[in-house]
């Protein structure tokens, strides 16, 4: 078993270098957008050069500055006035940044700093500071999701093809259909600008009293209600399928009553596609809130993730942070669905050979 | 079952009770009375005994019509921009009647123009914004509030204005300014982006003579205990006696030091008396009050300012006070606020088709082109081009002009002469073509164009789309799996790792990627929509083709010499395909979810004219993520602009998943109720 985890944390490591570094070449070839502001432009160059990413020569001949502009390209190629003399920066070959970019992080852990959104900031302290909402509402939405969705697929299941069955499994169809998005702004202008229940905004960090607690209703409903459609109509097929199956009838005929059959003997074993499920709805959860987010202005990380792609304002160092963030969520995710199997269904060993 | 048995053999039936059926008749094969039942009509059976699935399948088809035939049909404009029609409401026949989308637009909390106070019957306090005619205000519906206001506007009455210093500067100050429109050369007033007057604070100068009587009055508040003086200053711009001649020099004289709160009186003796030069009569200067303390305490409040000049008397106060402007400076740093003042606001409903199409609406600068090409066109009943001695002109009834009253004269041509704009009054609904006042179902939207048909013609290009990206990564799921599934063994494990890693990586990472590669647009989209989509499709084929690759024919076939491309796509495939489409029939729906997640977050579609798909379909690049992520600002003001696409949506997703799972469970009973 530890042999078998050890192996996938491995694999999962080579997949993560190698899309990360397939990301920073990508990025690193293409237009650059240094901040605009001089002195920032000028400590972003100097910092570059300290990475290892750049080199710089003073030259006192303009053409020489036209002549670099021409061979790297404009963004590429740093230039700053000293005097009458100019100090242009140049970068160095890519396979000799990547080999920076690799020592850095390995050595330092230092991903860079911002560019555009805060210029040269640490990257990870403003990804810090952006986390913790992201992360409030994620737990919350799975802590409500999970219960609803179980409750309503087993209510659903135990009343097969009845009334409550029929009203469930249509507000599952119509609930699961709606984006996640689509279903935020219809909730929005219902509770939040029909009925006013709710805030329309989401407050600012320094917001106090009970508006804190009423803003996480609607984004925690909006990332949550396809989730427990989704949860709700695989319980109840799961369900479904086990309660039909001849060991529940053998449970039944030596006594047991439905209650005891239900939960001792049915619910167990169609739990074992459901663990894995959930897992994955957490990975689609923090997917799903970068929508959420951008329509409820709640200043997270999907926010920043969406701005740091901004047209013409890529900030390329956060973005290839959060992407490493994301990768290795959703890659871990797929880990522990594979070992929960295991947990789940003792019958399951992964990893066993043959 | 052995009782039975018994019974049967004691009955003991004789030999002769037996007699032969149809002994002489020759027995053919008889043909069905009832007709066969094939596989695709037995499909159809199940499909059509589930009711609500028919119905979701009548709506999701009419939306698909719709879609095709709104943007054909409809007699209303939804390509060009036309800012007259801007953000009109939504207006639908009947349902208007119940007072629900009937074309009128809630207003809440709108700044009052003061020169319409007095002229509402109701209440003579109350008044309305400028921009709207009093006769399209719904009756009953006008209520005034006031409201606390900090801004220095000329709305906000009244209050006072408060100069304070900064941490750790001593002196601020403050001269007498005013805020004035800029405008270009031409005269023409300059708009911000946002479409407000830009202005500059210009200082205001006042005309001093010595000699005159007249005086300076100003009106203060102190706070006791701080310790600061107010330092009055006057700043010259002088007239010499003798020579006659103006000296722009700009010399400071301290006038006199204020200590303590009320009103004080500074007379014109007493600034010439501080200017110790006799040949100077004459000064036209800004005034400049100074604040001097320790730092962080000081602050004074300004009420009034008040300078007479022989009969003419001049008032600052609340906002004329409040345009004074912060003198910049290195020894300077302090804030000049306003407090106390009060903002008259409306709220009302305004029946905004009225408003534009019930009566003439004034057109300040029309240009030439437009104004002779409106009258040439409609020739027959507008008549002549009036002349200019003939203004103000009145049009015969029926024309889209109904009166022109003046020629304006504008840029002036190249090789003499002058450009001209016209100030003329327009019917719209003639200008329009309507007959009646129109109803635009869901109003419109930003740019005055149709929101009914934008949304359908939205609607075809998600459709269209998702149509198009379905059949892309179909193809490549299947001849990914094929692959994968019929040769097997090392290049199955090669290939099933490759479609994992690339399944692993989220969907907003891919995005990252290609947005930092392409930029955001078309290409960006349908790579992400791909660059996963096709795995489900994959990982299916490959389960169909692991099922098939060993049946007997197969064998019979590779014995009989045929290739791999033969087995593949004459054997295997055609047998597997039912299960692969059923299970792709859903590609469609999910497609279309995430194409308008990812417009909607603004990586999609750009929305303005038209893009190509492969050099052969030409969609318009608009749809229901691009319109839902372009309304997100106006979902305060104009919520309907959100609602309707994402009702459309919402509908559309529930009934094709609906429609999907149908198909799928009526073609293939074994899976109903999973998934």
């Amino acid at each position: 078993m530890l042999r078998y985890i050890l192996v996938r944390t491995i694999w999962i490591f080579i997949v993560l270098v190698t899309f990360l570094s397939l990301l920073f070449v990508t990025i690193r070839l293409v237009k650059q957008y240094p901040p605009v502001d001089p002195e920032q432009y000028k400590i972003h160059f100097e910092k570059e050069k300290s990475y290892g990413y750049y080199t710089s020569r003073f030259v006192d001949d303009y053409d020489e500055v036209e002549a670099c502009q021409d061979k790297y390209g404009k963004s590429k190629c740093g230039v700053v006035q000293v005097g009458e003399r100019w100090r242009i920066y140049e970068p160095v070959p890519i396979s000799k940044q990547y080999v920076s970019w690799v020592k850095n992080i390995v050595t330092d852990f230092d991903w860079g700093l911002s560019t555009k959104i805060k210029a040269n900031e640490d990257v990870f302290n403003l990804i810090s500071d952006k986390i913790g909402v992201t992360i409030k509402l994620n737990f919350i939405s799975l802590f409500v999701y999970i219960p609803i969705g179980f409750l309503l697929g087993i209510i659903a299941a135990l009343n097969k093809n009845k009334l409550v069955d029929n009203v469930i499994m249509l507000g599952v169809m119509i609930f699961i259909s709606i984006p996640n998005f689509v279903m935020m702004f219809l909730l929005l202008l219902l509770f939040g600008y029909y009925l006013g229940w709710v805030p329309t905004q989401f407050p600012s960090a320094e917001a106090t009293g009970s508006v804190v607690y009423t803003s996480l209703i609607l984004p925690v409903l909006g990332l949550s209600l396809g989730s427990i459609a989704g949860l709700a109509r695989l319980t109840r097929a799961e369900l479904t399928e086990v309660l039909t199956s001849d060991f529940l009838l053998l449970a039944r005929t030596k006594g047991l009553t439905r209650r005891q059959a239900v939960v001792r003997h049915a619910m167990r074993n169609s739990m074992v596609p459901l663990v894995p499920s959930i897992i994955f709805a957490f990975v689609s959860l923090i997917a799903g809130s970068v929508v959420i987010e951008m329509v409820y202005g709640i200043p997270g990380m999907g926010t920043l993730y969406v701005q740091s792609l901004a047209q013409d304002q890529i900030d390329y160092n956060v973005n290839l942070a959060l992407s490493a963030i994301y990768t290795t969520i959703s890659l871990f995710a797929v880990l522990f669905v594979d070992l929960s199997y295991g947990i789940v269904d003792p019958r399951i060993r992964m990893g066993a050979r043959k | 079952m052995s009782d039975n048995n018994k019974k049967f053999i004691d009955e003991h039936i004789k030999p002769e009770m037996f007699e032969f059926v149809q002994k002489d008749q020759k027995i053919y094969d008889k043909k069905f009375e009832t007709k066969p039942i094939g596989y695709f009509k037995d499909a159809m059976i199940r499909f059509g005994k589930n009711k609500t699935n028919v119905t979701a399948t009548i709506i999701l088809f009419t939306l698909i019509l719709l879609s095709i035939l709104v943007p054909i049909l409809t007699n209303k404009n939804y390509e060009k921009q036309d800012s007259v029609l801007s953000l009109l409401p939504p207006r639908i026949p009947l349902l208007e009647k119940i007072g629900i989308a009937d074309g009128t637009k809630k207003f809440t909390d709108i700044t009052v123009d003061p020169e319409t106070i007095g002229q509402i019957e109701s209440n003579p306090d109350w008044g309305y914004p400028r921009g709207y005619n009093p006769d399209f205000i719904i009756k009953g519906t006008l209520t005034n509030s006031v409201e606390s206001c900090v801004i220095s506007d000329e709305a906000c009455k009244g209050g006072e204005n408060k100069l304070l210093l900064n941490a750790n500067k001593s002196a601020a100050a403050i001269m007498s300014a005013e805020k004035v429109p800029v405008v270009n050369d031409d005269g023409e007033i300059q708009y911000t982006d946002s479409g407000k007057i830009r202005y500059q604070i210009v200082p205001v100068f006042f005309d001093i003579y010595s000699g005159v009587e007249g005086q300076i009055e100003i009106d203060i508040d102190f706070f006791a205990g701080d310790e600061y003086e107010l330092n009055v200053y006057v700043v010259e711009n002088v007239l010499n006696t003798t020579t006659k001649e103006e000296i722009y020099e700009l010399k400071r004289y301290k006038v006199t030091t204020i200590n303590e709160a009320g009103t004080i009186t500074i007379t014109f003796d007493d600034i010439f008396n501080e200017i110790d030069n006799p040949n100077i009569f004459y000064l036209a200067t800004p005034i400049i009050l100074e604040l001097k303390g320790t730092p962080n305490v000081g602050n004074v409040v300004l009420n009034s300012i008040t300078y007479t000049y022989g009969e003419n008397t001049i008032v600052h106060s609340g906002y004329t006070l409040s345009t004074y402007a912060l003198v910049p400076g290195e020894e300077y740093n302090g804030l000049y606020v306003r407090q106390n003042g009060t903002l008259q606001t409306a709220s009302f409903k305004y029946d905004a088709y009225g408003a534009l199409f019930e009566q003439d609406l004034l057109r300040e600068n029309m240009s030439t082109m437009d104004y002779e090409g409106i009258l040439t066109e409609n020739k027959d009943v507008c008549g002549k081009i009036p002349d200019e001695s003939e203004y103000p002109y009145d049009f015969p009834e029926g024309c889209p002009i109904t009166r022109v009253e003046e020629r304006i004269q504008s840029a002036p041509k190249e090789g003499g002469g002058y450009y001209y704009n016209y100030k003329v009054y327009i019917d719209y609904k003639i200008e329009l073509g309507f007959e009646e006042i129109p109803y635009y179902i869901f109003g419109t939207e930003q740019e005055g164009k149709d929101y009914f048909a934008l949304i359908f013609l939205g609607l075809r290009t998600s459709l269209m789309l998702g149509l198009i990206v379905a059949v892309i990564n179909i193809s490549i799921g299947i001849i990914y799996g094929s692959i994968e599934g019929y040769y097997g063994g090392t290049v199955d494990l090669l290939m099933e790792r490759f479609a994992e890693i690339a399944g692993r990586i989220p969907w907003l990472v891919w995005l990252g990627l290609f947005v930092v590669i392409f930029g955001s647009g078309p290409t960006t989209l349908i790579l992400v929509l791909t660059v996963t989509g096709w795995l489900g499709i994959a990982s299916v084929t490959r389960t169909q083709f692991y099922r098939y690759k060993g049946r007997e024919y197969v064998l019979a076939s590779r014995t009989l010499g045929a290739k791999d491309m033969r087995i593949i796509f004459r054997h295997i495939l055609p047998n597997g395909i039912g299960t692969i489409i059923t299970s792709s029939v859903l590609m469609i729906p999910y497609v279309i979810f995430s194409e308008s997640t990812i417009s909607y977050l603004g990586f999609g579609l750009g929305g303005s004219g038209t893009f190509d798909l492969f050099g052969f379909v030409e969609l318009p690049a608009t749809s229901i993520g691009y319109l839902l992520y372009r309304s997100r600002p106006e979902l305060t003001t104009n919520p309907y602009l959100i609602f309707f696409p994402a009702i459309i949506i919402a509908i559309l997703m529930i009934t094709f998943n609906m429609f999907g799972n149908a198909l799928r469970d009526a073609f293939n009973p074994t899976l109903r109720g999973s998934e």
